[in-house]
């Protein structure tokens, strides 16, 4: 397992590594002063400028530019903003933690409800309840999310005034930003109305947080079913359920556990893809996170913020996966058998 | 009195064309404490005897019998949940193959601690704990694994076919049935481990007391502790008897050929002499013969055996068929057959 541990840990960094060689020719690639596009300093002053390319190696070949430009990554100084001036890796922070409370709330709600529908429409395979959440996860599977998302603000919001249309908190309760996340800023703010004010974040999130949650959930509940179907024809259960085992017992104890191995492997993949999804569901829905900040920052072409946002969502993928691997392998050993014929 | 008792016995299930008995007039009796091995070519309905027995028939098909009874109680009178009870209480059954009857995710221990009936333990929670540990550990030592603690400890991919198959018969004798049913438990083992398990569960069978209905596939694998042995041909019996007798005086042609391809005595033979055996291939399901299925493939077979031959008995020996061979006292050479045989247009139904 040490030895899987470290070899999944190598390739994240070497990944990590290409990244950044993508990300540093992205600055040659991009239109304009590659200069500009990676400190994000516009100047018309010759003499910082030339401060500037010595600084960063540009009198140099473009291997020492990529060692300089490496170490400023590594050290925090990803530039700044060509619009704003603010400092990237800062504004980048909070973003992130924005963006990481809307997809992991999407993902947990996914999974939390796509497993045990999966298990129940296997269950109860060919039978009315099954039928229906095969379908309705097929319609939902196929509607885009731009489009389910104006649906929704449409219907819920607008319509039915049930929710909030767009963004984190009412601007009323007069929440600092200071992480990121909403629900944690309230936590920590000193306002007298924490409860109301989680309440009202709470309706915000209640959107986003489902179009977002759908796509996936409708995998897992087709990936679930189809593993469940398959476990519970396997040889142990039928004699686990021979011998008398319960058949609560036998689904939670022997069958969930078999049929999570192929499930767990796709959490990574889906949540590539719920990252996509957040990207333009943030857009659609105001929400301050790394999302609608790339968007905002291709209208107007402010390339060290897009080069900033790509290593991170890149970055997170990478790491997610990674640890989804890793995990897989921890709990299903015969995973580890497979791969090295040791354990 | 027999723990088993099974009389014409068929099983029909209906096709395209038309029904189809893949059970044919079986019958058995088995004995408490006794070992008995039933021996098919793959498709002769054995294991859907000890489906039968067990109560695992699809619902689909319709079971026939004068008799099956469960010591003394009639299995087919019985409601589902009735009969499930007394299943799951007095039978168990093993397989070949056994790593698939393991869930791959969890461990032994677990599996094994899964297995005690909640029903023995004694104490109280943690008691209980400890007590449940300790009956696994027995059971481990039961079926001769001695090393305990890393076999409970390892998953079922990591234990050799042979440790495999003994976790199997652990988990299958832990709430101590009368009647063991072993499907080919030995098919691709190698013969040291065979050996073994044939040792244990013989073993077994004398100290707990259990039948054992060993399933088969040749004569060569009959587990030589076994006291009784059938054969069985495309769902209908063949013979039945004593081990000694079967082997030494088979009656049946179709024992005789099965004794002859078993290649026992390969010490005799000629060098690049003829392998003996039947001419001809088992029948389909849609094409069975009429009357003695063996009929098409049988050296001694006449016109008259179109009509399914009743079961005769000479002493413990059991038979079904019109020519049988026979055997002047003391004498272990079969006669030559009573009849000359007729011509090939006999045997074509």
């Amino acid at each position: 397992m040490i030895r899987y541990t470290l070899r999944r840990l190598m390739l994240l960094i070497i990944t990590l590594w290409l990244l950044s060689i993508l990300a540093f020719s992205l600055n040659y690639l991009f239109p304009g002063d590659p200069l500009t596009n990676m400190t994000g300093v516009r100047t018309s002053d010759p003499l910082l400028y030339e401060q500037l390319q010595q600084a960063r190696g540009f009198d140099h070949s473009i291997v020492l530019q990529y060692t300089n430009y490496f170490s400023h990554i590594i050290s925090g100084d990803w530039g700044q903003s060509l619009v704003t001036q603010r400092p990237v890796f800062e504004d980048m922070q909070v973003f992130f933690v924005a963006t990481l409370e809307l997809s992991l709330l999407a993902m947990s709600v996914a999974f939390l409800a796509g497993v045990p529908l999966g298990v129940l429409a296997a269950v109860r395979q060919r039978k009315l309840s099954d039928r229906i959440i095969m379908g309705v996860s097929l319609s939902s599977y196929s509607i885009p999310v731009f489009w389910l998302a104006q649906l929704f603000i449409l219907l819920f919001a607008v319509k039915l005034n049930w929710l909030p249309i767009t963004g984190q908190i009412n601007p009323l309760y007069n929440i600092d930003n200071r992480t990121g996340s909403i629900l944690l800023d309230i936590w920590f703010s000193d306002t007298d109305y924490k409860l109301a004010a989680l309440r009202d974040a709470a309706q915000h999130l209640v959107l986003p947080v489902a179009v977002l949650a759908i796509m996936p959930l409708t995998m897992l509940v087709r990936i679930t079913r189809t593993a469940t179907l398959e476990v519970l024809q396997q040889n142990y259960i039928r004699a686990a359920r021979a011998r008398g085992l319960s058949e609560p017992h036998l689904l939670w104890k022997h069958a969930l556990p078999n049929a999570m191995q192929p499930v767990v492997l796709q959490l990574g993949l889906q949540f590539s893809i719920l990252i996509t999804n957040t990207i333009i569901t943030e857009a659609i829905f105001n929400w301050p996170g790394i999302g609608s900040w790339l968007i905002k920052g291709i209208y107007e072409r402010d390339y060290p913020v897009i080069q900033g946002t790509l290593l991170t969502l890149a970055g997170l993928i990478l790491l997610v996966n990674v640890l989804v691997e890793l995990y897989h392998a921890w709990r299903y050993p015969q995973v580890r058998k497979e791969l090295y014929a040791e354990h | 009195m027999n723990l088993l008792d099974i009389r014409n016995l068929s099983i029909e299930m209906d096709t395209s064309q038309g029904p189809i008995k893949v059970l044919d007039k079986m019958s058995l009796q088995l004995r408490e404490g006794e070992i008995h091995t039933l021996i098919g070519e793959s498709g002769s309905g054995k294991s859907l005897l000890a489906k039968a027995i067990l109560g695992f028939i699809n619902p689909r098909w319709r079971v026939i019998a004068d008799r099956l009874w469960w010591n003394g109680s009639d299995l087919l009178s019985m409601t589902p949940a009735q009969r499930r009870t007394i299943t799951g209480r007095d039978m168990a059954m093993i397989f070949q193959n056994p790593r698939s009857y393991l869930d791959p995710n969890s461990t032994v221990g677990e599996q094994l601690r899964e297995a005690i009936p909640s029903g023995d333990l004694e104490g109280l929670f943690l008691r209980r704990r400890a007590d449940r540990n300790t009956r696994v550990t027995r059971l481990l030592h039961r079926v001769g694994v001695k090393n305990h603690d890393d076999v409970m400890n390892s998953y079922p991919f990591e234990l050799s076919d042979g440790v495999a198959q003994k976790v199997t018969i652990a988990m299958a004798i832990a709430h101590k049935p009368k009647l063991l049913i072993a499907d080919e438990p030995t098919t691709a083992m190698e013969p040291s481990t065979r050996a073994q398990i044939y040792k244990l569960l013989e073993r077994l069978s004398v100290s707990q007391g259990m039948s054992v209905l060993m399933i088969t596939q040749d004569m060569g694998s009959i587990i030589p502790q076994s006291e009784r042995i059938s054969l069985v041909y495309c769902g209908q019996l063949m013979e039945s008897g004593p081990l000694e007798e079967v082997t030494k005086t088979p009656r049946h042609p179709y024992t005789q050929a099965m004794l002859s391809m078993s290649l026992h005595d390969t010490d005799k033979m000629e060098p690049k002499q003829r392998l003996t055996g039947l001419s001809g291939a088992i029948p389909t399901l849609q094409h069975l013969p009429i009357g003695c299925r063996l009929g098409p493939r049988c050296p001694r077979a006449q016109k008259k055996c179109v009509q399914q031959p009743r079961l005769d008995k000479v002493q413990e020996q059991l038979y079904a068929c019109h020519f049988p061979l026979t055997y002047k006292q003391s004498d272990d050479k079969p006669d030559a057959p009573t009849q000359p045989k007729s011509s090939d247009s006999d045997k074509e139904q």
